[in-house]
């Protein structure tokens, strides 16, 4: 963990041709199934650094040697960074997998909900250490409704109604 | 006519009948212009003969010269660097000059910076430190950098008055300089350089293990500031993220190092029988023509044993660089060197790398090739790359540019194994970064400003050239890319015309939603031959000159008769998104029997039906449960005997008789206005587009109706099928409502 101040400096400082510190954690409510169908992107390159430094690993995402646990990580990484609540409840959820797609890593998640869900809180502090500038949205759909909340080193967590 | 015309007016009074009703209970206020297609006439400065309405630069424009003549020694001991700089301003505008502004970019880093001062801060954020970071952030004194401005004096050596502002310097002109005039004077100075991977910075040096040193070194001697008709003097303060606004001139630049080093630069070397070995001269002759692989000037070999050394002589250096706007060096004992020719329209161009063996193999690979593929590719969007060579250089963790030489990230792992991101992250690096020559080294905008106008622009072209690199290249900047972006909380987004200093999401908004702009206007609002155009000519027009906003938008007008200011005003103006829904399909078929609709309009025209049997088609609605009484067009004895009735002539001007008749319409949830793409497929597989102007909304900006008269049965319609207009909902986007859920999608995957 020490080193983690130390990278972080350096890469707030440093200056890259287009770099920016996005992730996007969509949540759509399937009221067929009363479930949350949840797709997270984060920059591989961002999520990489990040567990490696966490867990003290080297992933190779993408590589001949990519880590063949890569999946166990990456469910860690994501258990310690992100919560869903649900009426007030914290809920678990399942990891059913993982995509690459140029320069993103896509998650994909699923919530089970048992009663008539009325709120939403989703705690994310995905790669918020490691990138001063980093921003992570919410979009949550519910049917035809719509809503979208930012989360930063400010705030990391989002409240959002059914 | 005249029919339609009291029918017409009758509506009229009617209409104007009930908004006086309306008027008793409480006043409709009125409005100025706010359609989306009105014109930038409120928004764009108005023409004149320096910058001309047509976004060329009119009879009277003007630009400064700014020549400089400078003597540098870089010593590699104390990580200083001195300067003795002779500047010769002319005066090539029409205003008398009380003074002259130059750029102190080092002082953005000297220890009074209110850079530091104007971030926000919190301790929150950081709960732990370890005991370097807590020593660095908590105890450590500030590093003495910034310029220490030994003297500055005219050329009679006498002392020169001169005021600094933190990172610009007045100089008071003993008398104003007059129109035409010119002004000579010396500033020596000298600076601590900065580790630019511990202290950041797009200069600086890099400290590897063995107590060698990369040099990149740029933003280093005081720079006259532009002076123009737009900004006056540009003396924005450097803050560290907008960039610069030079002037072009020609420079004579002497270089002391280390005898050991290899050094590169902007401009023509001039010594380079007394620098160079007899062996490397050879080498490098040979590069000249050798126009498909790199040929090595320093081989690995070579630069692995020198790097063992540390020589105590020095060597200097002589350059000489002919109407560029700034100039950089890179320095170092490590460096490999190779090179190649390039043919730009019969023109040689050299394609040059330095990197240290830490870069390799990578670099050997792919760094002079895609220089050269940029050269080759920018110059066919632009005009003639007018410089002798592009050098790339190898730094961890920078992407910087200057002309002719640029510093690019890009480093394997240390058992030579890099990643396909790694590589990637590599070519687009060095694609963007020599790309900039084009803008803003040549067609030279004010990037203090506007970020976007070299940034976004550069990035556009990247886009082209990588393709060209590589066809499956992931680019990142594609109007797809931007979706995300364009679909976050409005109060965390800037339009694209704001001043860089304070956008935000800098990135996106500056490099990538400009550049995927662009890439939709020319691939689907253009098309490529109108765009390509005008591009050109606003690249031409501009070249070696300080184009504004302005200038390239009425030049992508001008030069191809398309008036774009909706497009402008949308995607660069403001943070309105496009989202383009499908929002009902109506299906109607033929039928000789009367509707119950045109049964209602008949009574109100106090026709009588029966009358016109057999002389009338009628279009009916398809419902659900309904039994289907549709008719064949060809086989309905009215139509039939119509078109039999026909002469030959008349008949060889039909195309196929429809059956099908789909009336749709679109809504816009989005506040961009943008062309409608539609795709319909037919039930027997095979598929048409359709594309409709983004004027399809002028009348309507929330919902528009097409009908769509087809020979065959539609099976679904989609808008926008290839992901052209940046659209960011496309769960709306088709008909019927599938479930394109990227998660079932990726479930149905899973499956198998």
């Amino acid at each position: 963990m020490k080193k983690i101040a130390s990278i972080f400096l350096l890469f707030t400082l440093a200056f890259t041709a287009h770099k920016y510190y996005l992730s996007l954690t969509q949540i759509e409510y399937n009221k067929n199934q009363n479930s949350l169908e949840v797709i997270i992107n984060v920059f591989m390159d961002d999520i990489e650094l990040a567990i490696n430094k966490e867990y003290d690993v080297d992933l190779r995402l993408t590589t001949k040697e990519e880590l063949e646990d890569v999946n166990s990580y990456f469910q860690k990484y994501l258990r310690e960074n992100l919560r869903f609540s649900i009426n007030n409840k914290l809920v678990d959820y399942s990891f059913i997998g993982k995509e690459y797609e140029g320069d993103l890593v896509y998650f994909y998640l699923e919530v089970k909900v048992k009663d008539k869900p009325i709120s939403l809180e989703v705690f994310n502090t995905i790669l918020i250490t490691y990138f001063d500038q980093q921003q992570n949205i919410i979009k949550f759909k519910n049917g035809s409704e719509r809503q979208s909340k930012i989360l930063s080193k400010n705030t990391n967590k989002a409240l959002l109604n059914f | 006519m005249k029919k339609i015309v009291s029918l017409a007016f009758s509506f009229l009074f009617i209409m104007s009948a009930s908004i006086a009703q309306n008027s008793d209970k409480k006043q409709i206020k009125g409005h100025t212009d706010q359609n989306k297609f009105r014109q930038l006439k409120d928004v764009l400065p108005t023409p004149n003969n320096r910058r001309t309405a047509s976004g060329a630069p009119g009879y009277e424009y003007t630009q400064q010269k700014v020549d400089y003549k400078m003597d540098i020694v870089l010593d590699e001991k104390t990580n200083r660097i001195f300067g003795n700089e002779s500047i010769t301003y002319k005066n090539n505008s029409k205003d008398y000059l009380e003074y002259l502004w130059v750029q102190l970019d080092q002082n953005m880093r000297s220890p009074d910076s209110k850079t530091p001062l104007v971030n926000s801060e919190k301790l929150g954020n950081n709960p732990y430190n370890g005991p370097k970071t807590f020593t660095k952030n908590n105890i450590l004194k500030p590093a003495d950098f910034g310029f220490k401005i030994e003297e500055v004096k005219n050329i009679n050596g006498n002392e020169l008055s001169y005021t600094i502002n933190r990172t610009m310097m007045r100089i008071n002109l003993p008398q104003p300089l007059t129109p035409g005039g010119t002004f000579q004077f010396n500033i020596k100075w000298n600076y601590l350089i900065n580790n630019s991977v511990t202290d950041g910075g797009r200069s600086g040096f890099e400290l590897f293990e063995d107590g060698n040193k990369n040099y990149t070194i740029a933003q280093f001697f005081p720079r006259l500031a532009v002076y123009d008709n737009v900004e006056g003097w540009q003396n924005m303060q450097f803050w560290g993220r907008s960039e610069w606004a030079l002037e072009f001139g020609d420079y004579d630049v002497k270089i002391t190092v280390p005898a050991d080093h290899i050094l590169d630069a902007t401009g023509e070397l001039l010594n380079e029988k007394k620098v160079l070995t007899k062996e490397q001269l050879k080498r490098f002759n040979k590069a000249r023509t050798s126009f498909k692989d790199p040929v090595f000037i320093v081989t690995q070999d070579e630069a692995e044993l020198a790097e063992k050394e540390r020589s105590k002589k020095t060597k200097t250096w002589h350059f000489n660089a002919k109407n560029v706007r700034d100039f950089a060096f890179a320095s170092s004992r490590k460096y490999i060197w190779d090179a190649m020719a390039v043919n730009i329209n019969g023109k040689t161009v050299m394609a040059v790398s330095l990197y240290p063996k830490e870069g390799n193999p990578l670099w050997e690979e792919h760094s002079t090739r895609v220089v050269a593929n940029t050269l080759e590719e920018y110059s066919k969007m632009t005009f003639d790359y007018p410089y002798s060579k592009a050098i790339s250089v190898h730094a961890d963790r920078q992407g910087m540019e200057y002309p002719m030489i640029c510093f690019n990230y890009g480093r394997p792992n240390p058992d030579g194994t890099y990643s396909e991101r790694t590589k990637r992250g590599m070519i687009g690096v060095i694609t963007h970064e020599v790309g900039h020559n084009f803008f803003p080294m040549i067609v030279n905008s004010d990037e203090r400003q506007w970020t976007w106008m070299d940034e976004g622009i550069n990035s556009f072209v990247e886009i082209l050239a990588e393709l060209d690199y590589d066809p499956n290249f992931y680019t990142g900047n594609l109007p797809k890319d931007i979706v995300g972006y364009m679909s976050i909380n409005q109060n965390n987004l800037s339009p694209i015309m704001s001043q860089g200093d304070y956008v935000k999401n800098f990135g996106p908004n500056a490099y990538t939603k400009p550049a995927a702009g662009l890439y939709m206007l020319r691939q689907t609002i253009m098309g490529p031959e109108l765009f390509d155009y005008a591009f050109r000519t606003y690249s031409q027009r501009w070249m070696f000159k300080h184009p504004s906003p302005a200038d390239f938008f009425r030049t992508m007008e001008d030069a191809s008769a398309m008036d774009l200011d909706w497009f402008w005003r949308g995607w660069f103006y403001t943070t309105d998104y496009n989202d383009i829904a499908l929002k009902e399909v109506k299906k109607f078929y033929l039928t000789d029997q009367p509707t119950e609709k045109a049964k209602k309009m008949a009574k109100r025209y106090s026709m009588d039906l029966a009358d016109y049997e057999g002389k009338l088609v009628y279009f009916k609605e398809e419902q659900k449960g309904e039994v289907n009484t549709s008719l064949i067009a060809s086989e309905i004895p009215l139509i039939k005997d119509h078109i039999a009735s026909m002469s030959d002539k008349e008949k060889s001007l039909l195309k196929e008789i429809p059956n099908y008749f789909y009336e749709v319409t679109f809504e816009k949830p989005g506040g961009l206005v943008m062309p409608i793409i539609v795709e319909l497929e037919y039930k027997d597989g095979t598929k048409e587009r359709h594309n409709f102007p983004a004027q399809i909304w002028r009348y309507n900006d929330k919902e528009v109706s097409k009908v769509f008269k087809t020979t065959k049965e539609i099976k679904k319609i989609t808008i926008d099928p290839d992901l052209e207009t940046a659209d960011i909902d496309t769960s709306n986007n088709s008909w019927p409502k599938k479930d394109n859920s990227k998660f079932n999608k990726f479930r149905k995957k899973l499956k198998g």
